[in-house]
């Protein structure tokens, strides 16, 4: 069974008096341990997908259900729980909270729901020695590699045992070599842990490291792969 | 609290500069309500530590001593109504002396001169030498702080502009009355300062300016009624009554409130500027599903951390400054007042970063996904 599934979502950004038809009609499942890459040009309306999908913006038509949980009944204070729990996001860039260390980032998660436990502190360990970081648990995001900081935030997406993962150009600021291990362990660790994980990108290297791909154009979202 | 830490921690230079500010003001608050509790006791002490709860003066008066003249017969009339328990007759007057009748105004102090009766409920305790009585009418007792200007039992005083005489006999302490030190006398020797120029007593006999009543369950109005020309209020309006006290309060007051209006400004417009500069941090924990709540929580706890620290500092600054200010300069701490001012500060601040919770309310969790335009 899919873990995320959009049914025809559209979306419509009314600014004044025009109105842009950023999704038309898009539909995309997920199953758990599978990573989905959405490619497609710029302003092709990958972002506002994945926003849906995250629980941050509403979808004007269609239904977006995680692990079984309709979106659309969800009140808004419920929405920032649910994202809390089930929910992972890594973003561009510059999305460590820059006076925490790499530690501290991934127990900030925690620390939101509810007190860090011993297990919580020996789970995070074990995600950052996962993903390399085994020596840099003391370290500021600044004194981090682009590279290390996308580890970081991916180990933190992983950190609440999130049903879905959602990547947003995870790869953007790095050099490909970079890049490429960067999705290679969002790719494994999506699978080690059966999540599922949706990977929006512009690079085409990455794409045979995923198991499905989407391609966006225009608002219109066509599976190739 | 974890992410405040974390974050003063990090940024220290610009939260030390922060409660650097917090501190000056703290420090000034402080500083200004030593000056005014200073102030309105050398106004007003005598009065303050009097234990009466009223005072009668004549009707035309408006509270105030110098402008009241009563005769003391209505004492009796007073003593019959079943409310008081006790009376005492009360004047003052404004008065230079000297041990020698030289005109110089080195050689010569200040002082109230306040008539009572040596058995007035109202009567300070000596704490030196003897006290009021019938038999010596020359004998005064003075406020301890004119040991200063080096006067001793036995010394024989001259009042300039009369040719009143009088004696040191004993010593009390804390009194002072229109921010001169008092000087104790029997009635008769203040009446015949305040009244030496014929006619000035009205014609009246035994006249006195005021009464003050120890009467706990008193009703003022009635008792107005019941007598002629007079006016009874409460103590607090009779000191508010002091000349030069209201003026005196209002002004530190005020300076008081502004100080306490501008660290609110001061502390909201800082943290309204450091929450706008963290929105696409805020974004960030929202989309990873932080609550308004706990990124309210790390703000509010900062702005207290900050606060409390600064408020502590500022007050042992106070203290420290009072060691060094000098010794006559009228500043007095009080403890109470010290506290009361050290919450009132605290709880400006933490009112002063409501305007950063609300912005934090407003920021969307989707400014996090930053589009790439
Ligand atoms: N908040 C918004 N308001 C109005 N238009 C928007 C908004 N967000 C996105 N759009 C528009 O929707 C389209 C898709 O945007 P986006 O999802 O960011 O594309 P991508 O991520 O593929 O570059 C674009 O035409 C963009 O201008
Ligand atoms: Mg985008």
């Amino acid at each position: 069974m899919a873990l995320l599934s959009l049914q025809n979502i559209s979306k419509s950004y009314t600014e004044g008096s025009t109105t842009v038809q950023a999704l038309k009609q898009a539909s995309l499942e997920v199953a758990a341990g599978e990573l989905v890459a959405i490619i497609g040009p710029s302003g092709s309306g990958k972002s506002t997908l994945l926003s849906i999908a995250g629980a941050l913006l509403q979808p004007t038509e269609g239904t977006v259900t995680i692990n079984g949980q309709d979106l659309g009944n969800l009140s808004p204070k419920k929405l920032a729980s649910f994202r809390l729990h089930e929910l992972g996001f890594i973003l561009q860039t510059s999305n460590l909270i820059p006076y925490l260390n790499v530690l501290d980032q991934l127990l900030l998660v925690k620390k939101m729901d509810s007190r860090v436990t011993k297990a919580d502190k020996a789970h995070a360990k074990q995600l950052l020695t996962e993903l390399g970081l085994s020596d840099k648990f003391k370290k500021m995001p600044n004194e981090l590699s682009g590279g290390e900081r996308q580890r970081v935030a991916i180990a933190r997406a992983f950190m609440n045992n999130s049903t879905v993962i959602l990547a947003d150009e995870p790869t953007a600021s790095l050099d490909s070599k970079r890049a490429f291990e960067v999705v290679q362990l969002l790719a494994k660790e999506a699978k080690e842990r059966q999540k599922a994980a949706i990977m929006v990108t512009h690079d085409e290297r990455m794409l045979p490291l995923c198991d499905h791909v989407y391609r966006m154009e225009d608002g219109v979202l066509t599976k190739e792969a | 609290m974890f992410l405040a830490f974390k974050e003063l921690k990090h940024a220290k230079l610009r939260y030390a500069m922060m409660t650097a500010i917090i501190v000056l003001i703290a420090w000034l608050v402080f500083i200004l309500s030593g000056l005014g509790n200073g102030l309105s006791t050398l106004s007003a002490a005598t009065l303050k530590n009097i234990n009466a709860e009223y005072v009668v003066y004549e009707e035309t008066a408006g509270a105030t001593f110098a402008k009241s003249i009563l005769s003391e017969d209505i004492m009796e009339d007073l003593k019959k109504q079943k409310d008081i328990e006790d009376v005492a007759a009360f004047g003052a007057s404004t008065i230079s002396v000297g041990k020698t009748t030289s005109k110089d105004a080195d050689d010569k102090e200040d002082v109230a001169l306040i008539g009572l009766e040596p058995d007035a409920f109202v009567m300070p305790t000596v704490i030196e030498g003897e006290k009021l009585s019938l038999s010596n009418k020359k004998g005064v007792v003075i406020n301890d702080t004119l040991k200063k200007a080096g006067y001793k039992i036995g010394d024989k005083l001259h009042v300039s502009n009369s040719n009143l005489k009088v004696e040191v006999i004993g010593f009390v302490k804390g009194e002072t009355f229109n921010h001169l030190p008092a000087m104790f006398a029997v009635p008769e020797t203040w009446r015949s300062y305040q009244y030496a120029a014929p006619g000035s007593d009205n014609g009246l006999k035994k006249p006195v300016q005021a009464f003050f009543l120890k009467a706990p369950n008193l009703e003022p109005e009635k008792l107005d009624k019941s007598i002629d020309d007079i006016e009874t209020v409460t103590k607090s309006k009779a000191v508010n009554g002091m000349p030069g006290y209201t003026a005196e309060n209002g002004t530190i007051m005020m300076m008081l409130a502004f100080c306490i209006v501008i660290s609110a400004f001061i502390i909201a417009v800082f943290f309204y500027v450091i929450t706008m500069q963290k929105t696409q941090q805020f974004g960030v924990m929202k989309a990873i599903g932080a609550s308004n709540g706990f990124i309210a929580r790390a703000i509010v706890a900062q702005v207290a951390i900050l606060s409390v620290v600064g408020i502590l500092i500022g007050i042992l600054l106070t203290y420290a400054t009072a060691l060094v200010f000098p010794e006559g300069m009228p500043f007095n701490l009080d403890p109470v007042l010290v506290t009361t001012y050290a919450i009132v500060l605290l709880i400006i601040a933490l009112l002063s970063s409501i305007i950063s919770v609300r912005q934090i309310v407003k920021i969307d969790p989707l400014t996090a996904l930053g589009r790439v335009e």
